[in-house]
């Protein structure tokens, strides 16, 4: 290289997932670092493949000054990398009941990212000859025995350990017990040493649950069980990047990725702290296999086919997870998917209003409209309140997120730019009348005459564009009854709105959403909706 | 061309067999002793002791397993209550003075279903060498069955119906089509077919059959003795043309069908026609994805810029050119290569 060759900073933003791997290639532009190339493709194709994407688009778009030379380039660029688990840890549950132990334990494993291979309780109508059967036919990394209350050593409890006793081999996979207190000494030693391990009991009685200690824990088993580098895993990356957001902005920050594979949640708080779920089987391929999602699925897509039709297409995202929705009809049931998807992670995590959601994840951020991603993270988070709506399009949290603690701030400075696409504000309320008034609206922008009052109705939807860069204010007045999530004094709440591809929406279809039993009548009140979001899009380009 | 079959074995299980040992689909590999039941046996009472006294004098620990005649309890004073059957003790229950036994019946067999070499043991599995092709599906029904392949159809994309089931058919694994109905099936078994491979199966019609099937098992009417494998995917979905020609190369090969695991041994075959992500143009291909789920074809070129589905969707796409006379813009990752047949 002469003098005079045109230098160069160039780094790769990695996001490897169990489908789909997305790379981004940042470099300074005029002073600034910004993303300059980005690619998509399935991760079997390979690295190879991937970079060669990146280096064609470079070469038609990148400087000129450097065609030839970007494959030099990229092959010696810093990688910044994360990856979803390449390995689940897979567990059993043995619980005393199916409702209460039960569904504590199996909420708690799975926000810690562990598949469910089997869940046994003692009244789930099995024979005893039956559960011990099938607990000696599972492969499983570990094992998690729950049951009883703190207030008695109930002998319940000891049976559902003694069933682990009697069909775990010895030395195969550790045991956490989260039952009865009084009893953890004598589970603990119905296996040899140093394979059982008593946390605190999510059920300590029949009215609270407090899962914390044993989410934690199974999340730290699971590392261990896996044995993959924590700090490159998306699980662990992205939320430490939503948490950098959150803690910056002083804001309460919700993130949720539905992969093709898992899902993950991180609702972080303005101090920085973040509260992660991660659901190993939670993405758009487990959905064909979770209970009752189909039918959900099938209600949500509109006029995508009917259940048995759905069923097949989610099978098939299933088996053939990198595969992509062709049909109209195909895309609105891998939509739909994703919206149940979301909602199940969602569902458990601390209630509230958030600030900004972020989706991320090829279905929700790479979606054709941004009219649909909106729609997607509305309809399966439902947050309620005046919240920011954004996508991680270029799947660069993930990779920011793995950065050592003294470079995560910085890449996430650089990067502020590219780093999140703003589709704009939400405003969902809940309550009111089905048809009845459920709020005015009545937006402010300066230079602009104000836009409203507009009137929404209970079950409605109304976008006004906002384009991105642009500010609002919004005098919102919700009709009796009609809730923005927080108490309020006032008839009328003030709020600042930020706008984004698709505006500020007016969602008033309540919290959970309903829809009409008739089947003519849902597709119809699905297709306003739809339309709703994108004709004004539209109206906007 | 061999591939390796694990058989898990149960906590507890005796190995009958040592490594390069030769073994049949029906030959037992280990046995074991599978519980049935549950029986309460007093513990207190026998002792004459109140039930919380009685619990300091177990000499058993819940989920050990025990042989008849074994002691559960033993005062030191010549009251001894022993175990009537051998069981796994599981609990004992402080508030009535009774032990929770699981009763252990006779010695099972365990069977590997696969002919084979027995390539390692372990204390929880055995590998066994199998000398043929492995396929892979992408679902299926049904534990392990054993039977001669037949092909039961004549083209790739036609359905597997009912009416061509007959008695003929008993014992075998029969190779269909796009699609088999819950009818056929339900036929299928009842002529004694071990197990069906298809392309494509409507999945509320596998879990219609799923769920009559888990009922008939209920009442004692039938055992689980047929197995589906599906290799392609959802929705009425033809074999790959290639694939198809290879089933009836080896039309009468026996063949081991593991359902649940979607598996499929075929015994003294060559390779199955392999399978490529990422295809190149001129390969031939098939589609995952509808409206060509299932269909053949050859990809004459790639696109040099992304091009959208009729979703919306940008995608690195390409042109193919289907066995049935469509030509479409396909997303590649929509696409595998399937590779020629070697001989």
């Amino acid at each position: 290289m002469s003098a005079s060759d045109p230098r160069t900073e160039l780094a790769i933003l990695l996001d490897v997932g169990s489908a789909w791997a997305k790379a981004g290639v940042i470099g300074r532009v005029r002073g600034e670092w910004r993303l300059i190339a980005h690619a998509a493709q399935p991760t079997a194709w390979g690295s190879a493949e991937l970079r060669r994407a990146l280096v064609d688009q470079l070469d038609r778009s990148g400087d000129p000054r450097l065609t030839g030379r970007y494959e030099e380039l990229l092959a010696s660029a810093n990688r910044i990398e994360c990856h979803t688990a390449r390995r689940v840890g897979r567990l059993a549950v043995v619980a005393v009941s199916r409702e209460l132990s039960g569904s504590a334990a199996r909420r708690a494993a799975e926000a810690a990212g562990w598949e469910i291979v089997e869940l046994v309780t003692l009244d789930d109508g099995r024979t005893l000859a039956d559960r011990i059967t099938t607990l000696q036919a599972v492969e499983v990394d570990a094992w998690l025995v729950a049951g009883g209350f703190d207030d008695a050593a109930s002998p319940r409890a000891m049976e559902a350990a003694a069933l682990v006793a009697a069909t775990r081999s010895r030395g195969k996979g550790p045991v956490v017990w989260a039952g009865t207190a009084a009893l953890a000494d004598d589970v603990v030693g119905l296996f040899e040493p140093g394979a059982a391990t008593a946390v605190a009991n999510p059920r300590a009685d029949a009215r609270h649950e407090a899962a914390d200690a044993l989410r934690e824990h199974l999340r730290g088993l699971r590392g261990t069980v896996v044995q993959e580098d924590e700090a490159h895993l998306a699980s662990v990356a992205l939320p430490r990047a939503v948490a950098e957001l959150a803690r910056r902005g002083g804001l309460r920050v919700l993130a949720v990725d539905v992969g093709a594979r898992a899902a993950i949640a991180a609702l972080a708080e303005a101090d920085g702290s973040v509260a992660v779920r991660l659901h190993a089987s939670g993405g758009l391929g487990g959905v064909a296999r979770s209970p009752g999602a189909t039918s959900r699925v099938a209600r949500l897509s509109g006029d995508a086919g009917d259940e048995a039709a759905v069923a097949d297409l989610l099978e098939t995202i299933r088996a053939r997870p990198a595969t992509l929705p062709e049909t109209t009809e195909e895309l609105a049931v891998t939509q739909a998917a994703a919206r149940v998807a979301m909602g199940a992670i969602t569902d458990e995590m601390a209630s509230g209003s958030v600030d900004i959601l972020i989706g991320s994840g090829r279905a929700v951020a790479c979606a054709p409209h941004p009219g649909q991603a909106a729609r997607m993270l509305l309809d399966g988070v439902r947050p309620i309140g005046v919240t920011q709506l954004a996508l991680d399009p270029a799947s660069l949290l993930g990779p920011l997120g793995s950065l050592p603690d003294d470079e995560l701030g910085e890449g996430l400075t650089l990067m502020s730019g590219d780093l999140l696409a703003p589709l704009g504000t939400a405003i969902v309320s809940r309550g009111g009348e089905p048809g009845g008034p459920a709020m005015r609206v009545t937006a402010h922008r300066p230079g602009w005459p104000a836009t409203g009052p507009i009137q929404v109705r209970v079950g409605q939807i109304q976008v006004l564009p906002l384009p991105p860069g642009q500010t609002a204010e919004l005098t919102i007045e919700p009709a009796a009854g009609v809730s923005l999530g927080a108490a309020r004094r006032s008839p009328r709440i003030q709020a600042l709105a930020t706008g984004g591809a698709v505006g500020i929406i007016l969602d008033a279809r309540g919290v959970p959403i309903s829809l009409p039993r008739r089947v003519d009548d849902r597709r119809a009140v699905i297709a306003g909706w739809r339309d709703a979001l994108q004709r004004e899009m539209e109206r906007v380009a | 061309m061999s591939a390796v079959h694990r058989v898990r074995l149960p906590a507890g299980a005796v190995v009958l067999v040592e490594v390069g040992h030769t073994v049949e689909p029906a030959e037992t590999l280990a046995t074991r002793r599978a519980a049935h039941g549950g029986a309460s046996l007093p513990i207190a009472a026998r002792l004459r002791r109140p039930p919380d006294g009685a619990a300091e004098l177990l000499t058993v620990v819940p989920g050990a397993q025990v042989e008849a005649g074994d002691p559960l309890a033993d005062d030191g004073h010549g009251h001894v209550v022993t175990a009537p059957e051998a069981a796994i003790f599981l609990a004992y229950d402080r508030g009535d003075g009774r032990a929770l036994l699981a009763p252990l019946g006779e010695t099972e067999p365990i069977v590997g279903h696969v002919r084979g070499e027995i390539s390692s043991v372990e204390p929880d599995a055995i590998e066994i060498r199998i000398a043929g092709a492995l396929l892979t599906g992408v679902g299926g029904y049904g534990r392990a069955v054993h039977g001669a392949l037949s092909v039961a159809v004549d083209d790739p994309l036609d359905e597997l119906r009912a009416g061509a089931i007959d008695v003929g058919a008993s014992g075998r694994i029969l190779v269909g089509g796009s699609r088999a109905s819950a009818e056929t099936l339900t036929r299928a078994r009842a002529m004694g077919v071990a197990g069906i491979v298809l392309g494509g199966i409507l999945d509320k019609e596998l879990r219609d059959f799923e769920a009559t099937q888990s009922r008939r098992r209920e009442v004692g009417g039938i055992g689980e003795d047929f197995a589906i494998i599906v290799l392609e995917g959802y929705g009425k979905v033809g074999l790959d043309v290639d694939l198809f020609g290879w089933f009836k190369r080896h039309d009468g090969h026996m063949a081991s069908l593991f359902g649940g695991d979607a598996r499929l041994y075929v015994y003294g075959a060559d390779a199955a026609p392999a399978r490529r992500t990422f295809p190149r143009a001129g390969d031939r291909v098939v589609a995952h994805r509808r409206p060509y789920a299932g269909v053949g074809g050859r990809l004459s070129r790639v696109l040099e810029m992304l091009h959208a589905t009729p979703a919306g969707i940008p995608a690195r796409s390409g042109l193919v050119r289907f066995d049935d006379g469509r030509s479409a813009i396909v997303p590649l990752a929509n696409l595998e290569a399937t590779e020629p047949l070697t001989d």
